[in-house]
């Protein structure tokens, strides 16, 4: 049998400007096995090139912990674009 | 000794975001900061200083007449890097008791965004442990405020939290 990529859903958090930018600060997105959070990132480009310009800026965030961008994904993951802080 | 109840004027903390260490006492809340609340609460027997840090907000921003802010956070991993914060005081001063508890929403001039302070039998443990926090909170703690001016806002130019390495060991999803 030809082996099929597995697709999952994980869900997407966005705070600061990057919430205004998409309108929302909550998505869930269905990703292929195997997908970063680099990738992830670039999917939401296609959507909204807006985006590109900030991704210098940005951390991320697995789980709730700082993770590398390289960072690959599993269902049910929570992942957050976090611009840099500003708390105090 | 009992662990603190929670604060009568932090009201209830969004979230229920308050866990103690010990005695220590981690909050994110929605309505006005006591400072003297806590203080009274991490204040021991066996303590002879406690440090305070005390966060509000300034009337003016780059020269611009600031209006209020507006604080957002990641709750949860908020909470989670503060109490952090708190581990490594807790863990690298020889402190009695750490509060820390920031304010989210709209916040007006002179308002207390973040308090926190530090009670220890020496002064020194307690001065080191606080500034290590307030100048941890401000690099790592996700939360973000947007500076309202007479003519338009703009999200306050943030620290970048420090990011892990590439992760060599990131496994694939299996």
């Amino acid at each position: 049998m030809p082996s099929v990529s597995q697709n999952f859903r994980v869900k997407v958090l966005f705070f600061g400007r990057l919430k205004e930018i998409l309108g929302r600060g909550e998505d869930s997105m269905e990703i292929a096995d195997g997908t970063s959070i680099e990738n992830l990132f670039a999917q939401y480009v296609t959507r909204i090139p807006e985006l590109a310009r900030y991704r210098a800026s940005l951390v991320a965030s697995r789980n709730q912990e700082f993770a590398s961008w390289s960072t690959a994904l599993r269902g049910g993951d929570e992942i957050a674009f976090l611009p840099p802080v500003s708390g105090g | 000794m009992t662990p603190p109840e929670p604060l009568e004027r932090s009201g209830p903390a969004m979230n229920g975001s308050s866990s103690g260490l010990d005695d220590d006492i981690f909050q994110l809340v929605s309505s006005p900061i006591d400072p003297s609340a806590y203080i009274s609460k991490i204040r021991g027997a066996q303590d002879g200083a406690i440090v305070t840090f005390d966060g509000f907000v300034r009337n003016e921003s780059h020269g611009r007449r600031t209006l209020y802010l507006d604080y957002e956070a990641y709750e949860p991993m908020a909470l989670a890097k503060i109490r952090e914060i708190g581990a490594h005081i807790r863990s690298n001063f020889p402190i009695h008791c750490v509060a820390i508890v920031h304010r989210l929403g709209r916040l007006q001039i002179g308002e207390t965004s973040v308090f926190i302070a530090v009670s220890a039998p020496h002064r020194s443990a307690a001065f080191d442990a606080c500034r290590f926090a307030i100048d941890t909170l401000k690099r790592t703690v996700p939360i973000w405020k947007k500076e309202y001016f007479e003519d338009g806002a703009i999200w306050a130019e943030g620290e970048l939290p420090p990011m892990p390495a590439a992760t060599p060991q990131a496994k694939p999803a299996s």
